[in-house]
């Protein structure tokens, strides 16, 4: 029997992977999509009472949370592509010197792996250039 | 009766289960949560893997998960319930720890699908379509910001170093945690309270009383020619008898009920079959409420009241009367139920949410169609 506890288990979950990515990553654009599957977690929430009390505005609720969600999401991006002109870059940590003042900066101690650049394979050049010159092929 | 808010002691299994849980999942993330140094695929996928099978552990000895092998509609339910949470769980995780966001994107597309396979198992079908197709469209923006802005080849400060990656996992698993934990001291609970009002040894005098009552209530419900037909609705005394017995009110109705306003009478008059069809839910929702207060009079005229059956018949009307007003187990007028609450109920709701819809457009714009502000 699947009861709308199992339903407040996994909403939980779910917002407390989102939360953790939120926290730990850096790419603004995967900080979105966690910050949007923590929502997910919400609206499984009100669908999950809504449903234990016969009632629809646990779904309206559902509905208005997509709606706000959608407005965070223009915004977020819209803010995203202003500090990318800025910076030139999705470096949440590029932008550390409006932190809290007294709060020290965090600063990468660990170099960045270096990965060699294959080059694509090429053919080898084959075979002869034509003796005659361009201007002779030319009618 | 006891306090309101007394909370279950807490058992043991439960607390080392989610103890362990919250553990093995701070360390199997801060494993795979991407890093220069230290980075462990193998480990961290086993310790995260150890995490997720001791939190379905939790959810199943806590809130019950022994498979209903005599009950087909109820396994069915189970399995996709199970399927759908897994699914979801799993490429959370993988959104969380993908240092390509361009597959993070395709991670949290499976997660949106997932979660809507829920929606369908919560009878939501109308917010199920609007989550995919509003997400779809998310997902694909996403895509494009991705291949937009992202032109990095190889490591990156932004996809391949994280912020406190194993105090940040155990910040937002412990929060999980004490949430899952407030759970199971709610449930222990919960369970305790339907019992106590309802005691299955014997119904006191008063008891019983107030029950018929409530089903002489029920019943001048069914009757067209009483005030209480008029106003619709069951009246507050029986939908609390009934919400003591079977758990949740019974077809309260009311704003559903289309024979209330003026207007709905008006709209219903334009058209034969409308009518029509208004007029068989009515006594059909008529001949349920007669039926449930019939019930709970016969069972209560027995000299020993068989509890678990009057519950479950009272269950089974009360689905009925949920499906026929537009909010039951099937989708059958869910997206006519949802849209009459809408625009009758939450109709301030909708223009906020219009005007709110509004507003962030015009922000966006002003935020992104700024130029020459590169510093």
């Amino acid at each position: 029997m699947i009861t709308v506890w199992h339903y407040l288990a996994v909403a939980a979950a779910l917002f407390g992977l989102g939360l953790v990515g939120f926290l730990t990553r850096r790419n603004f654009i995967t900080m979105f999509l966690c910050a949007e599957m923590m929502l997910q977690g919400v609206v499984l929430n009100l669908l999950a009472f809504g449903k234990m009390h016969g009632d629809l505005g646990g779904q309206v609720f559902g509905l208005f949370v997509v709606t706000v969600a959608a407005c965070e999401a223009g915004l977020a991006l819209a803010l995203f592509l202003t500090l990318y002109r800025r910076g030139k870059t999705l470096d949440s940590g590029a932008w550390q010197s409006i932190r809290e003042a007294k709060v020290p900066a965090s600063v990468d101690t660990d170099p960045l792996r270096v990965v060699r650049e294959v080059p694509d394979p090429m053919l080898t050049p084959a075979g002869r250039r034509p003796a005659r010159t361009e201007d002779e092929v030319r009618v | 009766m006891t306090a309101p808010f007394a909370l279950a002691p807490v058992a043991p299994l439960a607390a080392a289960q989610l103890l362990g849980a919250v553990i093995l999942g701070t360390l199997g993330l801060s494993l795979l949560l991407p890093r220069p140094r230290g980075r462990s695929v193998a480990l961290g996928v086993f310790l995260t893997l150890a995490a997720g099978v001791v939190t379905v552990g939790f959810i199943a000895t806590t809130f019950g998960g022994k498979l209903a092998t005599d009950d087909l509609p109820a396994l069915v339910e189970q399995g996709l319930f199970w399927l759908f949470s897994v699914t979801a769980l799993v490429f959370a995780v993988v959104l969380v720890v993908q240092s390509n966001p361009a597959r993070g994107a395709i991670a949290f597309a499976f997660v949106v699908l997932s979660t809507c396979g829920l929606f369908l198992l919560l009878a939501a079908p109308f917010l199920m379509a609007a989550t995919v197709i509003i997400y779809a469209g998310a997902v694909i923006v996403t895509f494009l910001f991705v291949l937009m802005l992202s032109h990095s080849k190889g490591p990156s400060d932004e996809n391949d170093r994280s912020r406190e990656p194993l105090l940040g996992s155990l910040a937002g698993l412990a929060f999980a945690g004490l949430v899952l934990l407030t759970l199971h001291l709610s449930a222990g609970r919960a369970v305790d309270v339907s019992e106590k009002l309802l005691p299955a040894a014997a119904i006191r005098a008063e008891d019983k009383a107030e029950l018929l009552l409530a089903a002489a209530e029920l019943k001048e419900a069914a009757d067209p020619a009483t005030e209480l037909y008029r106003v619709g609705g069951l009246g507050h005394a029986a939908n609390a008898r009934l919400t003591a017995v079977v758990g949740a009110a019974a077809g309260e109705g009311s704003h559903l009920d289309h024979r209330r306003t003026m207007q709905d009478r008006l709209r219903y008059a334009e058209t034969d079959a409308r009518t029509a069809d208004v007029i068989r839910q009515a006594d059909e929702l008529k001949r349920l409420k007669k039926a449930a207060g019939d019930a709970l009079e016969n069972a209560l005229l027995e000299p020993s009241p068989d509890v678990p059956a009057l519950r479950a018949k009272l269950t089974e009307l009360r689905e009925k009367t949920l499906l026929l007003v537009g909010r039951g187990e099937l989708p059958a007028r869910n997206v006519s139920a949802v849209g009459h609450a809408l625009y009758s109920e939450y109709l301030i709701a909708v223009e906020l949410a219009g005007t709110l819809l509004l507003v962030a457009t015009i922000g966006a714009v002003a935020i992104a169609g700024r130029k020459g502000v590169s510093a």
